[in-house]
Protein backbone atom coordinates (compact mmCIF):
# COMPACT_ATOMS: atom_id res chain seq x y z
CA UNK A 1 0.00 0.00 0.00
CA UNK A 2 2.75 2.49 0.86
CA UNK A 3 4.56 1.59 -2.15
CA UNK A 4 1.52 2.32 -4.23
CA UNK A 5 1.52 6.16 -2.21
CA UNK A 6 5.06 6.55 -2.86
CA UNK A 7 4.18 5.65 -6.74
CA UNK A 8 1.49 8.21 -7.08
CA UNK A 9 3.74 10.95 -5.17
CA UNK A 10 6.10 10.84 -7.74
CA UNK A 11 3.64 10.66 -11.28
CA UNK A 12 2.01 13.86 -9.43
CA UNK A 13 5.36 15.58 -9.33
CA UNK A 14 6.24 14.24 -12.95
CA UNK A 15 3.06 15.64 -13.85
CA UNK A 16 3.17 19.17 -11.82
CA UNK A 17 6.59 19.43 -13.77
CA UNK A 18 4.81 18.69 -17.23
CA UNK A 19 2.51 21.13 -16.55
CA UNK A 20 4.80 23.79 -15.60
CA UNK A 21 6.68 22.76 -19.13
CA UNK A 22 3.36 23.58 -21.22
CA UNK A 23 2.85 26.42 -19.63
CA UNK A 24 5.54 28.62 -18.96
CA UNK A 25 5.55 29.80 -22.77
CA UNK A 26 1.95 31.59 -21.99
CA UNK A 27 3.18 33.02 -18.79
CA UNK A 28 6.14 34.68 -20.68
CA UNK A 29 3.59 36.10 -22.69
CA UNK A 30 1.60 37.24 -19.94
CA UNK A 31 4.38 38.69 -17.85
CA UNK A 32 6.06 40.31 -20.81
CA UNK A 33 2.53 42.19 -21.54
CA UNK A 34 3.02 44.19 -18.45
CA UNK A 35 6.54 44.69 -19.02
CA UNK A 36 7.92 48.27 -19.83
CA UNK A 37 10.08 48.22 -22.77
CA UNK A 38 13.38 48.96 -20.63
CA UNK A 39 11.98 46.14 -18.51
CA UNK A 40 11.74 43.94 -21.26
CA UNK A 41 15.47 44.95 -22.33
CA UNK A 42 16.86 44.45 -19.20
CA UNK A 43 15.87 40.81 -18.29
CA UNK A 44 13.60 38.37 -19.74
CA UNK A 45 12.38 36.09 -16.71
CA UNK A 46 11.55 39.65 -14.29
CA UNK A 47 8.67 40.57 -12.62
CA UNK A 48 6.79 43.60 -13.83
CA UNK A 49 7.98 46.33 -11.23
CA UNK A 50 4.86 48.28 -12.25
CA UNK A 51 1.74 46.56 -13.99
CA UNK A 52 2.35 48.37 -17.69
CA UNK A 53 -1.34 49.04 -18.16
CA UNK A 54 -0.58 51.16 -21.42
CA UNK A 55 0.76 48.53 -22.94
CA UNK A 56 -2.46 47.35 -23.00
CA UNK A 57 -4.48 50.94 -24.08
CA UNK A 58 -1.66 51.38 -27.00
CA UNK A 59 -1.95 48.00 -28.21
CA UNK A 60 -5.63 48.52 -28.80
CA UNK A 61 -5.53 51.78 -30.44
CA UNK A 62 -2.49 51.09 -32.89
CA UNK A 63 -3.38 47.79 -33.62
CA UNK A 64 -7.41 48.78 -34.56
CA UNK A 65 -8.28 46.14 -32.37
CA UNK A 66 -12.02 46.64 -32.60
CA UNK A 67 -12.31 46.65 -36.05
CA UNK A 68 -10.53 43.31 -36.24
CA UNK A 69 -12.47 41.93 -33.29
CA UNK A 70 -15.80 42.54 -35.14
CA UNK A 71 -14.00 41.25 -38.37
CA UNK A 72 -13.08 38.03 -37.10
CA UNK A 73 -16.52 37.54 -35.56
CA UNK A 74 -18.49 38.19 -39.00
CA UNK A 75 -16.04 35.70 -40.81
CA UNK A 76 -15.88 32.64 -38.16
CA UNK A 77 -19.47 32.50 -36.86
CA UNK A 78 -21.49 32.58 -40.18
CA UNK A 79 -18.51 30.08 -41.59
CA UNK A 80 -18.99 27.73 -38.88
CA UNK A 81 -23.00 27.72 -38.88
CA UNK A 82 -22.64 26.66 -42.80
CA UNK A 83 -19.90 24.19 -41.74
CA UNK A 84 -22.47 22.85 -39.63
CA UNK A 85 -25.33 22.69 -41.98
CA UNK A 86 -23.66 21.36 -44.95
CA UNK A 87 -21.75 18.55 -43.08
CA UNK A 88 -24.04 16.95 -40.93
CA UNK A 89 -26.69 16.55 -44.24
CA UNK A 90 -23.68 15.74 -45.77
CA UNK A 91 -21.70 13.29 -43.36
CA UNK A 92 -25.30 12.24 -42.80
CA UNK A 93 -25.95 10.88 -46.24
CA UNK A 94 -22.82 9.63 -46.58
CA UNK A 95 -22.65 7.18 -43.61
CA UNK A 96 -26.03 5.92 -45.07
CA UNK A 97 -25.47 5.49 -48.12
CA UNK A 98 -21.66 4.27 -48.66
CA UNK A 99 -22.38 0.71 -48.46
CA UNK A 100 -25.02 0.23 -51.14
CA UNK A 101 -23.69 2.88 -53.86
CA UNK A 102 -20.23 3.41 -54.79
CA UNK A 103 -20.42 7.25 -55.40
CA UNK A 104 -20.70 8.00 -51.58
CA UNK A 105 -18.01 5.91 -51.09
CA UNK A 106 -15.76 7.66 -53.78
CA UNK A 107 -16.52 11.22 -52.35
CA UNK A 108 -15.85 9.88 -48.71
CA UNK A 109 -12.41 8.70 -50.26
CA UNK A 110 -12.44 12.40 -52.17
CA UNK A 111 -13.20 14.05 -49.00
CA UNK A 112 -10.48 12.36 -47.01
CA UNK A 113 -7.16 12.72 -49.60
CA UNK A 114 -8.49 16.30 -50.00
CA UNK A 115 -7.43 16.77 -46.46
CA UNK A 116 -3.80 16.68 -47.16
CA UNK A 117 -3.87 19.74 -49.85
CA UNK A 118 -1.94 22.04 -48.51
CA UNK A 119 -3.51 25.23 -49.44
CA UNK A 120 -0.52 27.13 -50.52
CA UNK A 121 -1.21 24.96 -53.66
CA UNK A 122 -4.07 26.90 -54.02
CA UNK A 123 -3.37 29.59 -53.12
CA UNK A 124 -2.55 31.85 -56.55
CA UNK A 125 -5.28 30.29 -58.25
CA UNK A 126 -7.83 31.26 -55.85
CA UNK A 127 -6.31 34.88 -55.89
CA UNK A 128 -7.34 34.79 -59.11
CA UNK A 129 -10.52 33.40 -58.59
CA UNK A 130 -11.84 36.20 -56.00
CA UNK A 131 -9.75 38.86 -58.39
CA UNK A 132 -11.94 37.92 -61.28
CA UNK A 133 -15.00 37.10 -59.25
CA UNK A 134 -14.30 41.05 -56.77
CA UNK A 135 -14.89 38.75 -54.24
CA UNK A 136 -11.76 40.10 -52.50
CA UNK A 137 -11.64 41.73 -49.32
CA UNK A 138 -14.95 41.18 -48.81
CA UNK A 139 -15.96 39.28 -45.90
CA UNK A 140 -18.47 37.12 -47.93
CA UNK A 141 -15.82 35.86 -50.10
CA UNK A 142 -13.71 35.29 -46.87
CA UNK A 143 -17.17 33.19 -45.58
CA UNK A 144 -17.49 30.76 -48.56
CA UNK A 145 -14.17 29.78 -48.75
CA UNK A 146 -13.54 28.72 -45.05
CA UNK A 147 -16.39 26.80 -45.39
CA UNK A 148 -15.09 25.72 -48.35
CA UNK A 149 -11.73 24.15 -47.17
CA UNK A 150 -13.58 23.19 -44.06
CA UNK A 151 -16.47 21.23 -45.56
CA UNK A 152 -13.90 17.79 -46.10
CA UNK A 153 -12.66 17.69 -42.39
CA UNK A 154 -16.12 18.39 -40.61
CA UNK A 155 -17.99 15.44 -43.12
CA UNK A 156 -15.18 12.73 -42.32
CA UNK A 157 -16.31 13.65 -38.31
CA UNK A 158 -20.16 13.56 -39.09
CA UNK A 159 -19.90 10.59 -40.66
CA UNK A 160 -17.74 8.32 -38.41
CA UNK A 161 -20.46 9.32 -35.60
CA UNK A 162 -23.72 8.73 -37.63
CA UNK A 163 -21.92 4.99 -38.12
CA UNK A 164 -22.06 5.00 -34.33
CA UNK A 165 -25.78 5.50 -34.46
CA UNK A 166 -28.50 3.07 -34.82
CA UNK A 167 -30.62 3.56 -37.72
CA UNK A 168 -34.03 2.01 -36.25
CA UNK A 169 -35.60 5.74 -35.18
CA UNK A 170 -34.89 7.19 -38.72
CA UNK A 171 -36.21 3.84 -40.22
CA UNK A 172 -39.59 4.28 -38.17
CA UNK A 173 -39.67 7.36 -38.74
CA UNK A 174 -39.69 6.78 -42.91
CA UNK A 175 -42.23 4.32 -42.23
CA UNK A 176 -44.73 6.15 -40.56
CA UNK A 177 -45.06 8.30 -43.44
CA UNK A 178 -42.58 10.94 -42.36
CA UNK A 179 -40.39 12.46 -45.49
CA UNK A 180 -36.73 12.09 -45.95
CA UNK A 181 -35.66 15.62 -45.05
CA UNK A 182 -38.06 16.11 -41.35
CA UNK A 183 -36.54 12.33 -40.73
CA UNK A 184 -33.28 14.09 -40.72
CA UNK A 185 -33.99 17.66 -39.00
CA UNK A 186 -36.27 16.67 -36.87
CA UNK A 187 -34.98 13.42 -35.23
CA UNK A 188 -31.26 12.71 -37.01
CA UNK A 189 -29.94 15.89 -36.05
CA UNK A 190 -30.75 16.19 -32.73
CA UNK A 191 -29.27 12.64 -31.92
CA UNK A 192 -25.84 14.47 -33.38
CA UNK A 193 -25.37 17.32 -31.12
CA UNK A 194 -22.23 15.76 -29.58
CA UNK A 195 -20.48 15.42 -32.54
CA UNK A 196 -22.01 19.47 -33.36
CA UNK A 197 -20.73 20.97 -30.67
CA UNK A 198 -17.72 19.70 -31.30
CA UNK A 199 -17.30 20.32 -34.73
CA UNK A 200 -18.57 23.81 -33.77
CA UNK A 201 -15.71 24.18 -31.10
CA UNK A 202 -13.04 23.08 -33.60
CA UNK A 203 -13.97 25.21 -36.20
CA UNK A 204 -14.67 28.38 -34.23
CA UNK A 205 -11.17 28.08 -32.67
CA UNK A 206 -9.63 26.62 -36.22
CA UNK A 207 -11.34 29.43 -38.59
CA UNK A 208 -10.39 32.43 -35.77
CA UNK A 209 -6.71 31.41 -35.88
CA UNK A 210 -6.58 31.06 -40.02
CA UNK A 211 -4.03 32.83 -41.25
CA UNK A 212 -3.17 31.95 -44.29
CA UNK A 213 -6.55 32.06 -46.34
CA UNK A 214 -6.62 35.48 -44.97
CA UNK A 215 -3.30 37.03 -45.56
CA UNK A 216 -4.02 36.28 -49.04
CA UNK A 217 -7.64 37.24 -49.81
CA UNK A 218 -7.61 40.12 -46.75
CA UNK A 219 -5.47 42.67 -47.99
CA UNK A 220 -7.41 45.80 -47.01
CA UNK A 221 -6.78 47.24 -43.31
CA UNK A 222 -10.62 47.60 -42.80
CA UNK A 223 -11.70 43.81 -43.58
CA UNK A 224 -8.26 42.10 -42.01
CA UNK A 225 -9.34 39.81 -39.00
CA UNK A 226 -7.39 39.82 -35.91
CA UNK A 227 -4.64 36.86 -37.24
CA UNK A 228 -3.39 39.11 -40.46
CA UNK A 229 -3.42 42.42 -38.20
CA UNK A 230 -1.60 40.60 -35.48
CA UNK A 231 1.33 39.35 -38.25
CA UNK A 232 1.65 42.87 -39.81
CA UNK A 233 1.64 44.06 -35.91
CA UNK A 234 4.26 42.05 -34.80
CA UNK A 235 6.39 43.18 -38.03
CA UNK A 236 5.76 46.93 -37.44
CA UNK A 237 6.71 46.90 -33.58
CA UNK A 238 8.82 44.64 -32.80
CA UNK A 239 11.30 45.72 -30.84
CA UNK A 240 7.79 46.59 -28.35
CA UNK A 241 7.93 43.76 -27.06
CA UNK A 242 5.55 44.62 -24.24
CA UNK A 243 2.45 45.91 -26.57
CA UNK A 244 2.59 43.12 -28.99
CA UNK A 245 2.68 40.61 -26.33
CA UNK A 246 -0.21 42.66 -24.59
CA UNK A 247 -2.37 42.65 -28.19
CA UNK A 248 -1.36 38.78 -28.80
CA UNK A 249 -2.74 38.28 -25.31
CA UNK A 250 -5.75 40.19 -26.85
CA UNK A 251 -6.34 37.72 -29.64
CA UNK A 252 -6.15 34.92 -27.41
CA UNK A 253 -8.51 35.57 -24.48
CA UNK A 254 -11.52 35.39 -26.64
CA UNK A 255 -10.02 31.33 -27.99
CA UNK A 256 -9.36 30.64 -24.34
CA UNK A 257 -12.38 31.56 -23.00
CA UNK A 258 -14.51 30.11 -25.43
CA UNK A 259 -12.75 27.03 -24.97
CA UNK A 260 -13.28 26.46 -21.05
CA UNK A 261 -16.52 27.21 -21.90
CA UNK A 262 -16.87 24.00 -24.82
CA UNK A 263 -13.86 22.11 -22.94
CA UNK A 264 -16.11 19.33 -21.89
CA UNK A 265 -18.05 18.91 -25.37
CA UNK A 266 -14.59 19.17 -27.15
CA UNK A 267 -12.95 16.86 -25.28
CA UNK A 268 -16.34 14.20 -25.99
CA UNK A 269 -16.99 14.79 -29.82
CA UNK A 270 -13.23 14.07 -30.17
CA UNK A 271 -12.97 10.89 -28.13
CA UNK A 272 -16.50 10.11 -30.19
CA UNK A 273 -15.95 11.29 -33.71
CA UNK A 274 -12.95 11.30 -34.20
CA UNK A 275 -11.69 7.67 -33.39
CA UNK A 276 -14.75 5.74 -34.54
CA UNK A 277 -14.41 7.48 -37.87
CA UNK B 1 -43.90 0.69 -49.60
CA UNK B 2 -40.22 2.40 -51.00
CA UNK B 3 -40.77 5.62 -52.92
CA UNK B 4 -39.83 5.51 -56.84
CA UNK B 5 -37.45 7.88 -56.64
CA UNK B 6 -35.54 9.59 -53.78
CA UNK B 7 -33.45 12.12 -54.34
CA UNK B 8 -32.76 13.23 -50.55
CA UNK B 9 -29.60 11.38 -50.49
CA UNK B 10 -27.79 13.60 -53.04
CA UNK B 11 -29.66 16.66 -51.93
CA UNK B 12 -28.44 16.00 -48.37
CA UNK B 13 -24.79 15.84 -50.19
CA UNK B 14 -24.88 18.65 -52.43
CA UNK B 15 -24.55 22.24 -50.48
CA UNK B 16 -21.49 20.77 -48.90
CA UNK B 17 -20.53 19.34 -51.94
CA UNK B 18 -21.20 22.61 -53.67
CA UNK B 19 -18.76 24.83 -51.04
CA UNK B 20 -15.84 21.69 -51.39
CA UNK B 21 -15.89 22.22 -55.07
CA UNK B 22 -15.53 25.93 -55.03
CA UNK B 23 -13.21 26.18 -52.42
CA UNK B 24 -10.76 23.19 -53.26
CA UNK B 25 -11.63 21.32 -56.60
CA UNK B 26 -12.21 24.51 -59.05
CA UNK B 27 -8.62 26.22 -57.59
CA UNK B 28 -6.75 22.81 -58.36
CA UNK B 29 -8.13 22.47 -61.67
CA UNK B 30 -6.97 26.03 -62.19
CA UNK B 31 -3.97 24.87 -60.72
CA UNK B 32 -3.35 21.92 -62.70
CA UNK B 33 -3.44 24.09 -65.86
CA UNK B 34 -1.26 26.66 -64.74
CA UNK B 35 1.62 23.38 -64.26
CA UNK B 36 1.54 23.29 -67.87
CA UNK B 37 2.36 26.93 -68.49
CA UNK B 38 5.35 29.04 -67.81
CA UNK B 39 3.08 31.42 -66.33
CA UNK B 40 5.18 33.79 -63.87
CA UNK B 41 2.26 34.61 -61.09
CA UNK B 42 1.63 38.52 -62.63
CA UNK B 43 0.95 39.33 -65.69
CA UNK B 44 -2.51 37.71 -67.60
CA UNK B 45 -0.68 36.01 -70.25
CA UNK B 46 0.99 32.78 -70.73
CA UNK B 47 2.55 29.96 -72.80
CA UNK B 48 1.96 26.05 -72.74
CA UNK B 49 5.01 24.61 -72.47
CA UNK B 50 3.80 20.90 -72.31
CA UNK B 51 5.81 18.71 -69.69
CA UNK B 52 9.30 20.99 -69.36
CA UNK B 53 8.13 21.96 -65.46
CA UNK B 54 7.96 18.16 -64.17
CA UNK B 55 10.97 17.40 -66.10
CA UNK B 56 12.99 20.29 -64.75
CA UNK B 57 11.66 19.48 -61.27
CA UNK B 58 12.66 15.94 -61.31
CA UNK B 59 16.33 16.95 -62.46
CA UNK B 60 16.54 20.36 -59.87
CA UNK B 61 19.10 20.35 -57.60
CA UNK B 62 17.83 22.93 -55.02
CA UNK B 63 14.55 20.97 -54.42
CA UNK B 64 17.01 17.96 -52.84
CA UNK B 65 17.42 20.22 -49.27
CA UNK B 66 13.66 20.72 -48.94
CA UNK B 67 13.16 17.51 -49.71
CA UNK B 68 15.33 15.83 -47.14
CA UNK B 69 13.92 19.13 -44.78
CA UNK B 70 10.14 18.26 -45.06
CA UNK B 71 11.17 14.07 -44.27
CA UNK B 72 13.01 15.20 -41.30
CA UNK B 73 10.32 17.28 -40.32
CA UNK B 74 7.78 14.67 -40.90
CA UNK B 75 10.05 11.99 -38.68
CA UNK B 76 10.89 14.69 -35.82
CA UNK B 77 7.04 15.24 -35.60
CA UNK B 78 4.84 12.65 -35.63
CA UNK B 79 7.72 10.57 -33.71
CA UNK B 80 7.83 13.21 -31.32
CA UNK B 81 3.84 13.62 -31.42
CA UNK B 82 2.89 10.46 -30.58
CA UNK B 83 5.22 9.93 -27.85
CA UNK B 84 4.61 13.21 -26.11
CA UNK B 85 0.68 13.06 -26.60
CA UNK B 86 0.61 9.35 -25.40
CA UNK B 87 2.47 10.14 -22.77
CA UNK B 88 0.44 13.20 -21.68
CA UNK B 89 -2.41 10.59 -22.21
CA UNK B 90 -1.41 7.84 -19.99
CA UNK B 91 -0.28 10.57 -17.07
CA UNK B 92 -3.50 12.33 -17.15
CA UNK B 93 -5.23 8.59 -17.56
CA UNK B 94 -3.74 7.85 -13.84
CA UNK B 95 -6.12 8.33 -10.97
CA UNK B 96 -4.92 11.18 -9.45
CA UNK B 97 -8.05 13.27 -9.07
CA UNK B 98 -8.43 16.62 -9.49
CA UNK B 99 -4.83 17.49 -10.99
CA UNK B 100 -5.65 15.20 -13.90
CA UNK B 101 -8.41 17.86 -15.22
CA UNK B 102 -6.37 20.47 -14.41
CA UNK B 103 -3.45 19.28 -16.49
CA UNK B 104 -6.15 18.07 -19.37
CA UNK B 105 -6.67 21.92 -19.56
CA UNK B 106 -3.36 23.11 -19.08
CA UNK B 107 -2.02 20.52 -21.91
CA UNK B 108 -4.75 22.22 -24.84
CA UNK B 109 -4.60 25.42 -24.11
CA UNK B 110 -2.08 26.09 -26.42
CA UNK B 111 -4.06 24.16 -29.45
CA UNK B 112 -5.85 27.58 -29.12
CA UNK B 113 -2.78 29.57 -30.18
CA UNK B 114 -2.35 30.38 -33.61
CA UNK B 115 0.56 29.72 -35.47
CA UNK B 116 1.48 33.23 -35.80
CA UNK B 117 1.31 34.07 -31.80
CA UNK B 118 3.15 30.28 -31.60
CA UNK B 119 6.09 31.44 -33.66
CA UNK B 120 6.28 34.95 -32.17
CA UNK B 121 6.20 33.21 -28.79
CA UNK B 122 8.91 31.06 -29.35
CA UNK B 123 11.52 33.15 -30.98
CA UNK B 124 11.32 35.21 -27.64
CA UNK B 125 11.52 32.25 -25.49
CA UNK B 126 14.69 30.99 -27.61
CA UNK B 127 16.55 34.17 -28.00
CA UNK B 128 16.00 36.17 -25.08
CA UNK B 129 14.85 33.75 -22.14
CA UNK B 130 17.23 30.60 -22.99
CA UNK B 131 19.14 32.98 -23.61
CA UNK B 132 19.40 34.18 -20.06
CA UNK B 133 18.51 30.71 -18.50
CA UNK B 134 20.64 28.64 -20.20
CA UNK B 135 23.32 30.97 -21.54
CA UNK B 136 22.83 29.43 -25.02
CA UNK B 137 22.63 30.78 -28.35
CA UNK B 138 19.52 30.74 -30.63
CA UNK B 139 18.80 27.51 -31.14
CA UNK B 140 16.58 29.10 -34.71
CA UNK B 141 20.04 30.14 -35.70
CA UNK B 142 21.73 26.91 -35.66
CA UNK B 143 21.46 25.53 -38.75
CA UNK B 144 21.62 21.64 -37.42
CA UNK B 145 19.09 22.04 -34.66
CA UNK B 146 16.97 24.40 -36.12
CA UNK B 147 14.18 21.83 -37.37
CA UNK B 148 14.28 20.36 -33.97
CA UNK B 149 13.60 23.53 -32.48
CA UNK B 150 10.61 24.39 -34.54
CA UNK B 151 9.07 21.07 -34.02
CA UNK B 152 9.57 21.85 -30.48
CA UNK B 153 7.12 24.70 -30.78
CA UNK B 154 4.77 22.62 -33.02
CA UNK B 155 4.18 19.98 -30.79
CA UNK B 156 3.72 22.42 -27.83
CA UNK B 157 1.06 23.97 -30.16
CA UNK B 158 -0.66 20.48 -31.22
CA UNK B 159 -0.23 17.68 -28.73
CA UNK B 160 -3.09 18.86 -26.84
CA UNK B 161 -5.55 17.97 -29.60
CA UNK B 162 -4.04 14.06 -30.22
CA UNK B 163 -3.31 13.48 -26.16
CA UNK B 164 -7.40 13.87 -26.19
CA UNK B 165 -8.23 11.29 -28.96
CA UNK B 166 -5.44 8.74 -27.15
CA UNK B 167 -7.11 9.50 -24.16
CA UNK B 168 -10.67 8.53 -25.05
CA UNK B 169 -9.45 5.75 -26.69
CA UNK B 170 -7.82 4.56 -23.38
CA UNK B 171 -10.92 5.14 -21.47
CA UNK B 172 -12.66 3.05 -24.25
CA UNK B 173 -10.53 -0.03 -23.16
CA UNK B 174 -12.50 -1.89 -21.01
CA UNK B 175 -10.68 -2.53 -16.98
CA UNK B 176 -11.34 -5.67 -17.06
CA UNK B 177 -8.56 -7.18 -19.46
CA UNK B 178 -5.88 -5.32 -17.23
CA UNK B 179 -7.23 -7.19 -14.06
CA UNK B 180 -6.94 -10.43 -15.94
CA UNK B 181 -3.27 -9.99 -17.41
CA UNK B 182 -2.79 -8.58 -13.39
CA UNK B 183 -4.04 -12.49 -12.14
CA UNK B 184 -2.08 -14.04 -14.97
CA UNK B 185 0.54 -12.37 -13.59
CA UNK B 186 1.94 -9.31 -16.09
CA UNK B 187 3.58 -6.75 -15.09
CA UNK B 188 2.67 -3.27 -15.89
CA UNK B 189 4.87 -3.40 -19.01
CA UNK B 190 3.50 -6.16 -20.47
CA UNK B 191 0.05 -5.66 -20.18
CA UNK B 192 1.06 -2.23 -21.89
CA UNK B 193 2.68 -3.76 -24.89
CA UNK B 194 -0.23 -6.40 -24.77
CA UNK B 195 -3.43 -5.08 -23.85
CA UNK B 196 -2.98 -1.05 -24.66
CA UNK B 197 -1.08 -0.79 -27.57
CA UNK B 198 -2.80 -3.19 -29.46
CA UNK B 199 -6.27 -2.11 -28.38
CA UNK B 200 -5.29 1.82 -29.47
CA UNK B 201 -4.45 1.30 -33.05
CA UNK B 202 -7.87 2.93 -34.15
CA UNK B 203 -6.61 6.08 -31.94
CA UNK B 204 -3.14 5.64 -33.80
CA UNK B 205 -4.33 5.38 -36.96
CA UNK B 206 -5.94 8.65 -36.56
CA UNK B 207 -3.26 10.70 -35.17
CA UNK B 208 -0.10 9.05 -36.91
CA UNK B 209 -2.05 9.94 -39.99
CA UNK B 210 -3.12 13.64 -39.35
CA UNK B 211 0.01 14.35 -37.73
CA UNK B 212 2.37 13.24 -40.21
CA UNK B 213 0.55 14.75 -43.34
CA UNK B 214 0.76 18.40 -41.13
CA UNK B 215 4.56 17.83 -40.69
CA UNK B 216 4.68 17.05 -44.02
CA UNK B 217 2.87 20.30 -45.46
CA UNK B 218 4.95 22.29 -42.44
CA UNK B 219 4.44 25.63 -43.63
CA UNK B 220 3.35 28.57 -41.24
CA UNK B 221 4.89 27.88 -38.22
CA UNK B 222 8.55 27.36 -40.36
CA UNK B 223 7.58 30.45 -42.36
CA UNK B 224 6.68 33.00 -38.88
CA UNK B 225 9.57 31.78 -37.04
CA UNK B 226 13.13 31.52 -39.71
CA UNK B 227 11.32 32.03 -42.90
CA UNK B 228 13.28 28.25 -43.74
CA UNK B 229 17.07 29.40 -42.58
CA UNK B 230 19.48 29.55 -41.64
CA UNK B 231 20.89 28.99 -45.40
CA UNK B 232 17.84 26.95 -46.24
CA UNK B 233 18.33 24.60 -43.23
CA UNK B 234 14.73 24.49 -42.56
CA UNK B 235 13.20 25.26 -46.08
CA UNK B 236 10.32 22.65 -46.33
CA UNK B 237 9.13 21.40 -49.72
CA UNK B 238 5.47 23.97 -48.96
CA UNK B 239 8.22 27.02 -48.55
CA UNK B 240 9.97 26.31 -51.55
CA UNK B 241 6.48 26.36 -53.30
CA UNK B 242 5.46 29.64 -51.88
CA UNK B 243 8.59 30.91 -52.92
CA UNK B 244 8.96 29.97 -56.53
CA UNK B 245 5.08 31.59 -56.44
CA UNK B 246 6.21 34.91 -54.72
CA UNK B 247 9.88 35.54 -54.73
CA UNK B 248 11.19 33.67 -57.71
CA UNK B 249 8.02 34.36 -60.40
CA UNK B 250 8.03 30.53 -61.27
CA UNK B 251 4.51 30.22 -60.63
CA UNK B 252 4.14 27.84 -63.21
CA UNK B 253 7.12 25.92 -61.78
CA UNK B 254 6.04 25.76 -58.20
CA UNK B 255 2.70 24.55 -59.24
CA UNK B 256 4.32 21.54 -61.05
CA UNK B 257 6.35 20.98 -57.87
CA UNK B 258 3.21 21.49 -55.87
CA UNK B 259 1.13 18.74 -57.75
CA UNK B 260 3.97 16.24 -57.80
CA UNK B 261 3.98 16.99 -53.82
CA UNK B 262 0.03 16.07 -53.47
CA UNK B 263 0.58 12.95 -55.51
CA UNK B 264 3.00 12.21 -53.01
CA UNK B 265 1.13 13.45 -49.77
CA UNK B 266 -2.13 11.56 -50.92
CA UNK B 267 -0.30 8.12 -51.52
CA UNK B 268 1.79 8.30 -48.61
CA UNK B 269 -1.22 9.25 -46.49
CA UNK B 270 -3.64 6.48 -47.60
CA UNK B 271 -0.45 3.76 -47.40
CA UNK B 272 -0.26 5.13 -43.92
CA UNK B 273 -3.38 5.02 -42.81
CA UNK B 274 -3.81 1.30 -44.30
CA UNK B 275 -1.26 -0.10 -41.93
CA UNK B 276 -2.53 1.28 -39.09
CA UNK B 277 -6.22 -0.18 -40.27
CA UNK B 278 -4.94 -3.16 -40.80
CA UNK B 279 -3.61 -3.37 -37.28
CA UNK B 280 -7.04 -2.48 -35.48
CA UNK B 281 -8.38 -5.20 -33.53
CA UNK B 282 -11.99 -5.39 -31.72
CA UNK B 283 -11.97 -5.41 -27.98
Amino acid sequence: MREKRIVNVFQILFLLLVMFVFLFPSYIALLTSWKTRIEVSRSALSFPETFAIQNYIEAIRKSQFLTALKNSCAITFPSVLLIVICSSMGGYSIARHSAKHKIFKYLDRLYVSSLMIPFQILMIPVYRMYKSLRLLNTLQGMVLMLTGVSIAYATFLYVGFVKSIPRELEEAALIDGCGPYKAFFVIVFPMLKPITTTVAALHVMWLWNDFNISLVLMQKESVRPLTVKQYYFFGQYASDYGMAFAAAILTMLPVVIFFMAAQKYLVEGISGGAVKG
Amino acid sequence: MKRKSDWSAYVFILPGFCFFCFAIMIPLVMGINIAFTDWNGITDTYTYIGLKNFTDALQDQRIRQPILNTLYFALLGTAGNTMVSLGLALLVNQKLGKIASAAKMIFFIPVCFSAVLTAFLWKFIYRDVFGQLFHIKNLLGNAALVILAIVIMGLWNSCGINMLVYLSGLKNIPGDLYEAARIDGAGAFKSFRYITLPLLMPSFTVCVTISMTSWLKEFATTMCSTGGGPYGSSRTVSLYIYENLYDYSKAGYGQAVSMLFVIFLVVLGNLVSAFFRAREVEA
